[in-house]
């Protein structure tokens, strides 16, 4: 059953594709691509309905024998017959994730019939989102290594056709290729990982890697290094520290686009393969920490920079950088279902704040700007109210599902010890409501400084469009309940339907802290969102403007992103430039110059022959001529006519025979 | 006996002699005179092989010479008188028509 | 012995006779000279048992050529002669080539000696010379007097005065 669901969206690429470019009309390409998506979703819950009522946690089914089985020999001497199957591997994990993907995918695809109407390439947008849903359910349902770096490349391919779809605009195109880069030099650490992992256990089986480690067949030192290398293709793809700036960037792409790959699906591969080899990371105690430590990181710092960004979509880009942070926080102190929690509910809320988020834009016939906004929830009333949601739910209010999830990580966080991390989590906390809030304040509350021209046009969006954000709306707030802790009745369904594929993991941690730790995460969310009223909403952003003006450089900074772009385009994009242009002076100069110096060579030989030949053979000739006339010219003056000379000859040459005739005989 | 190294030794003699006077006589007369001292040296070698040998083959040979001789001498002197009637002098060195 | 002695005088005057040939300017002189030796090498053939060829040389050599030379040198007045010179290196020059060609023949001479035959030969008597010429020798013997003839018609023409082909 599991086997079909990415085969739905693969034959809405085909179709749409190949033929619906030229020929479909626009509904026809809606109905292909939005039922592809949806018979898909119906497949992954059939699917974990058969998934619940089976017995086994684990099924696994192969398809083809992609590399056959030869005998190596592995970096510790063993012997082992390495082979690579196109196989797909369905537990409670891919469960979850494919249920996320298709479900969230189709939405956003209906959601797209509305948003996407006036654009005159219809069928390649639905043709690429399809092919990005087909590629994203690869990636989640390989059971080998290699099957799931099919999808992870696939995905990364998408995202780069999807970032950049208005190509015909510079800044779309360089943000497609500035994501696909970033995410290749993910990718080379990701495959030097899988190539450590083939040599050390000869597997990249996700069941053959699980048994492997646990039964100790890889030493600590190998497995940190191939669990960090995979880490950096997380980082790539999860636009973490330092790989994470392609992400804002991407906004160049369509809203819906944001919303899909860079909310809810492909930017959360990373957490998933983190996830899935729970063993080797667990296995290697470091690399968990360094999962950690980044993740803890870039959640505060990718929050910072939401404080000072005035395009919409950019806020809500740093806030996903700083989401998954979280939930690599959540895998580093081994919590791998409360990542993965995490991981869904962000699906939810997320993605509704983008494609509310496009509402608005839509609304505003483009305007992006919050500066330009304001005062917008009189006029579009149901883009607020999800919003309004969306926003809650990120803020980790409690009732809604982020409050769950993000306080699941924080518990796990602070009961294994890692109290720095913890902390840096609960500043993220904060610093995410208040830059949320900053954000609902500026663009629905407060006065309205929109553009007349904008103004005129103001409408709230088709149903088409608000169905969706309601339906995800609806997630948002209720999403959360199946990870319901024990501590406030909860059966934590979630992270025990989860345990058959990530381990257990239980928090040891008193029910008195735990209820500590929630009031206090709740504490912080209420105090950035009052934080935020107080300078947005109240002072309509003066305190801002005069905390600006003290801290000029520090807001350049924050503003300029750290001016990490900068030094990225800089050290690394120059560095390769000036290496090209040295190969390049190398090429001319050496190269060239060694062509050109052949070429002169042969030229000089050449003259050198020539001369030769007018010197020597020619001199050889006319030697020949010159040394006959001096002999017919001496040899001449023997002719004398003198009769008597000629007697004289004759007894000269007679003395001459004589004397041969004696010596001779 | 006449030793045979005597007979070689005189036809040798009067054969270079003979070859002397052609080579170094600017006088056409005594060049032709010197000539017949060449023939009659041979002729001396010949007698004196014949004697040695026992046997008149040399000197058979001899006669034939001797007619050589005569016959070359006619000859000869008739080219001369035409010649002289020509240039009238017998300087050797004036005898250059061969030359071109 | 006599024969011998006979021999060495007859000799020493043929060598010293023909060198004054070749040395005297006068032309008369030569000839005279020129009798002398032929008259000595004649002497010189008796004494080795050639009695024919000693008589035909008197005969032949000396009344006929000698007597020639005269005539010739009464008829063109040889005495009109300018002196000889000679450059020195050319006579050198000339000088060796003779030289060198006696010491070479003296070489060959002198180192092989012919052997009499084993066998009896024709001996040296006259009779066995004259059957060895009418027999052995004959052909050469008619060629020799053929010879004579075309000479003699030869020499009459080349001494004409008159051109061959005059028109008369």
């Amino acid at each position: 059953m599991f086997v079909l669901i990415p085969l739905f969206p693969l034959i809405g690429v085909l179709l749409n594709g190949l033929l619906g470019i030229r020929f479909f009309s626009k509904r026809v390409v809606h109905t292909i691509a939005v039922g592809a998506v949806g018979l898909s979703f119906l497949a992954s819950v059939g699917s974990l309905a058969g998934l619940l009522r089976s017995a086994e946690p684990i099924i696994v089914k192969t398809f083809y024998s992609w590399i056959p089985g030869s005998v190596v020999r592995l970096l510790g001497g063993r012997a082992a017959s390495v082979s690579f199957d196109l196989a797909f591997r369905y537990d409670s994990l891919a469960a979850v994730m494919t249920l996320v993907v298709t479900g969230v995918g189709l939405l956003i695809h209906i959601y797209s019939i509305g948003y996407m109407s006036h654009d005159k390439s219809c069928a390649r947008y639905f043709a690429y989102l399809n092919l990005f849903t087909f590629a994203m359910l690869i990636l989640v349902l390989g059971a080998n290594l290699a099957v799931m770096f099919i999808g992870w490349e696939g995905v990364g391919l998408c995202s780069y056709l999807l970032i950049g779809f208005w190509f015909t605009k510079d800044s779309a195109a360089n943000a497609g290729k500035k994501a696909f880069i970033t995410n290749r030099v993910g990718d080379f650490g990701f495959l030097l990982g899988a190539a450590l992992l083939i040599s050390v256990l000869g597997t990249l089986d996700t069941a053959g890697i699980t048994a492997a480690v646990e039964s100790g067949s890889m030493s600590k030192g190998l497995s940190t290094a191939a669990a960090l290398l995979l880490f950096l293709g997380a980082m790539g793809k999860s636009a973490q520290i330092p790989l994470y700036t392609w992400l804002p960037d991407a906004m160049e792409g369509p809203t819906p686009v944001s919303a899909l790959i860079h909310a809810a699906t492909m930017v959360t591969a990373g957490v998933y393969m983190v996830a899935r080899l729970h063993a080797l990371f667990s296995f290697s105690g470091t690399a968990l920490t360094v999962v950690a430590v980044v993740g803890a990181l870039t959640a505060v710092y990718s929050a910072s920079m939401g404080f000072v960004q005035n395009d919409i979509k950019r806020v809500l880009a740093y806030s996903t950088i700083s989401q998954i942070g979280y939930m690599f926080i959540g895998l580093g102190v081994g919590a791998f279902s409360a990542g993965v929690f995490h991981l869904m509910t962000h699906a939810f809320f997320k993605s509704l704040l983008f494609l509310a988020a496009g509402s608005v834009i839509h609304a505003l016939s483009g305007e992006q700007d919050m500066r330009k906004m304001g005062g917008l929830r009189k006029s579009i009333p149901k883009t607020h109210a999800v919003f309004m949601i969306g926003a809650l739910a990120i803020a980790g209010v409690p009732g809604l599902s982020g409050f769950f999830s993000k306080d699941e990580i924080l518990a796990a966080a602070f009961a294994s010890g890692s109290y720095g991390v913890w902390a840096l989590g609960l500043l993220g906390a904060g610093m995410t409501a208040f830059y949320m809030f900053r954000l609902i304040f500026l663009t629905f509350y407060g006065p309205e400084r929109v553009d007349p021209e904008a103004k005129h046009h103001l409408h709230e969006s088709p149903n088409v469009m608000i169905i969706p954000l309601a339906v995800l709306a609806g997630l948002s707030i209720i999403g959360g309940y199946i990870g319901l802790p024990h501590v406030l009745g909860g059966g934590r369904w979630f992270a025990a339907f989860l345990a058959s594929s990530t381990g257990e993991h239980q928090v040891q941690l008193a029910a008195g802290t735990e209820i500590l730790l929630m009031l206090v995460s709740t504490a912080a969310a209420l105090a950035g969102i009052f934080g935020a009223y107080v300078v947005y909403l109240k002072n309509e952003g003066r305190p801002a403007e005069r905390f600006t003006a003290r801290f000029k450089a520090l807001y350049q900074v924050v503003a300029h992103k750290y001016f990490v772009d900068e030094f990225y385009n800089g050290v690394i994009v120059g560095g390769v430039l000036r290496l090209g242009r040295l190969f390049t002076w190398f090429d001319e100069r050496v190269v060239d110059g060694l062509v050109n110096g052949a070429a002169w060579l042969t030229r000089k030989a050449a003259s050198l022959s020539m001369g030769f030949d007018t010197h020597v053979v020619d001199g050889a000739v006319n030697g020949i001529g010159t040394v006959h006339r001096l002999l017919s010219a001496g040899l001449r003056r023997l002719q004398t006519g003198y009769v008597y000379n000629y007697a004289l000859a004759i007894v000269l040459g007679i003395v001459i025979i004589i004397s041969l005739v004696v010596t001779i005989l | 006996m006449i030793p045979i190294n005597a007979v070689f030794g005189l036809g040798l003699l009067i054969f270079f002699i003979g070859l002397f006077g052609v080579l170094f006589r600017k006088n056409l007369v005594i060049m032709l005179m010197s000539l017949e001292l060449l023939l009659n040296g041979v002729n001396v070698l010949l007698a004196g092989l014949s004697y040695h040998m026992r046997s008149p083959r040399g000197s058979i040979f001899a006669i034939f010479i001797i007619i050589m001789a005569v016959s070359e001498a006619a000859v000869g002197f008739g080219l001369v008188l035409s010649y002289f009637r020509q240039k009238k002098t017998y300087d050797m060195d004036e005898f250059n028509e061969l030359k071109g | 012995m006599i024969a011998g002695l006979i021999f060495y005088f007859f000799a020493a005057l043929a060598v010293l006779s023909s060198l004054f040939v070749v040395t005297r300017k006068n032309a008369m002189h030569s000839v005279m000279y020129l009798a002398f030796t032929v008259l000595s090498v004649a002497g010189v053939f008796f004494s080795l048992q050639a009695e024919y060829l000693g008589a035909i040389q008197i005969l032949v050599y000396g009344g006929g050529i000698v007597v020639l030379y005269i005539f010739v040198i009464i008829i063109v007045n040889l005495n009109e002669i300018k002196p000889e010179r000679r450059k020195l290196f050319p006579r050198m020059f000339i000088f060796s080539l003779p030289a060198l060609l006696f010491l070479q023949v003296i070489n060959v001479l002198f180192t092989n000696r012919p052997t009499p035959p084993a066998g009896p030969e024709a001996g040296l008597s006259f009779i066995s010379f004259a059957e060895m010429l009418f027999s052995t020798y004959l052909i050469p013997f008619e060629i020799a007097s053929i010879l004579l003839l075309a000479v003699l018609i030869g020499a009459i023409i080349v001494a004409r005065k008159k051109l061959l082909h005059d028109p008369d």
